[in-house]
């Protein structure tokens, strides 16, 4: 299932361009961490917070979209009500923990969903069209499609240690992250070896122009949506 | 030695960032407590380090780990940080491809400094707290963290500190690249993998 860039094609909801999905991201991220939280740039905020919610119900992601408002809701409400009645270390800890959520779980909510409802083929058509150059695009798509495996990983590896209770104890944060970063550099070599495989029956090395079946076209709503978020940025940093 | 540049180098990249940008991260969490944010060019790249060494291990033409460090100064640039990261990681990548390329991508010892000067691009991220960026990121601050916090945080961060920083990037990189050798040397040289 949590493959990174997924394949399924849903053909009933109107799919965003990937090139609209990274216009949002870069908005929604240079906002949501740089932003005040007041006059203009609150609207901005409240706006940018929604868009994830709403793009993650149109590929039917219900349970995310509504975790992530309930975390979202718990630090505006921590935020408004709880913080200024306590004091002193406790404080400081739920100001940190609320600042980092209201700050970055809206671009990492956005970045998940860029990368849940883009393929690679769509990615790497896309970034084709804008002329970024290769070595910039395979990277990148190799590191997309790695993230969430190397999380899977991890969590594999880490039940295996705990059959054979090492890193139970925190007594020795080196034998721990050695026990797990050691297997996880070794699985990252041996994927990396089963990738250049996998692109080399893919013809990805004989050169030649790339082709593609996918479809790809900035629609109206995209354009919108683009514009919007260069308003937003704009108004950023203009206020 | 010169072969041409490949698909399969770029997949490396691409792999070997993810896994760097993984580590990274896991280590700036902790960065928010404020005084760990003043250690983190220390803490960061004696973790980082020995991701990155197996991957220096991997390097064999001119140019991935520039590419490395362009795709991390977009991906920081996106996560919200100010622009000067992009110089700041460029440089430490170009800096880094011509230590090692004086090694040839064989020598261990390029290799380990190699990974002292890669983790200098950490400057970058730290940099908004110091000169002229200072004043307004520390006012962007104040409402999203508060103004304990940002106390806490300007009283740690005088500008002589970005000098110590420079010192313990260095260090932490060094000490990063050795501990990168010796896990090399214990585990992937007796599996054949390095």
């Amino acid at each position: 299932m949590e493959l990174g860039l997924s394949s399924t094609s849903d053909k009933s909801v109107k799919k965003l361009d990937p090139r609209t999905k990274l216009c949002l991201l870069i908005a929604i991220s240079l906002i949501m961490v740089g932003g005040k939280t007041v006059g203009v740039e609150y609207i901005l905020r409240v706006i940018c917070a929604a868009i994830p919610f709403v793009l993650l119900l149109t590929v039917r992601h219900i349970k995310s979209a509504l975790i992530y408002v309930m975390l979202l809701g718990l630090s505006v409400f921590c935020e408004g009500s709880v913080i200024p009645n306590i004091s002193g270390a406790p404080n400081l800890i739920l100001m940190i923990l609320c600042g980092i959520i209201s700050r970055f779980v809206p671009g990492y909510m956005m970045g998940w969903y860029t990368v849940r409802s883009t393929s690679v083929s769509e990615f790497m058509t896309a970034m084709d069209r804008m002329h970024v150059p290769y070595f910039i695009t395979i990277p990148f798509s190799v590191m997309f499609r790695y993230f969430p495996t190397l999380g899977e990983e991890y969590r594999s590896i880490h039940d295996a240690m705990k059959m054979r209770e090492i890193g139970q104890s925190v007594k020795n944060p080196f034998i721990y992250i050695e026990y797990v970063l050691v297997p996880i550099m070794m699985s990252t070599v041996r994927i990396a070896d089963e990738l250049s495989a996998a692109s080399l029956t893919k013809g990805l090395c004989a050169g030649g122009k790339r082709t593609h079946i996918c479809q790809i076209s900035i629609k109206f709503y995209d354009w919108l949506l683009m514009l919007g978020s260069l308003v937003m940025i704009v108004l950023f940093f203009v206020f | 030695m010169e072969k041409k540049f490949e698909i399969k180098d770029l997949i490396t990249v691409g792999v070997f960032t993810a896994l760097y940008f993984a580590v990274t991260f896991a280590v700036a969490c902790i960065g928010f407590i404020p005084i760990f944010m003043v250690f983190m060019p220390l803490i960061g790249p004696i973790f980082t380090g020995i991701p990155l060494m197996l991957y220096f291990s991997k390097i064999k033409h001119f140019g991935m780990i520039t590419i490395t460090s362009v795709i991390i100064a977009i991906l920081m640039f996106i996560t919200g940080h100010p622009y000067p990261i992009f110089i700041f990681c460029i440089g430490a990548g170009l800096l880094t491809e011509l230590v090692l390329k004086a090694g040839n991508y064989q020598s261990i010892k390029s290799c380990v400094i190699g990974s002292s000067t890669f983790s200098l691009w950490l400057l970058g991220m730290v940099i908004a707290f110091f000169f002229g960026f200072r004043e307004s990121y520390l006012n962007s601050l104040v409402d999203g963290y508060g103004q304990e916090y940002v106390d806490k945080m300007s009283g740690y961060t005088p500008t002589w500190v970005f000098f110590t920083m420079i010192a313990m990037c260095i260090v932490g990189g060094l000490i990063g690249g050795l501990l990168g050798a010796k896990v090399l040397k214990k585990h992937f040289r007796k599996a054949g993998i390095v």
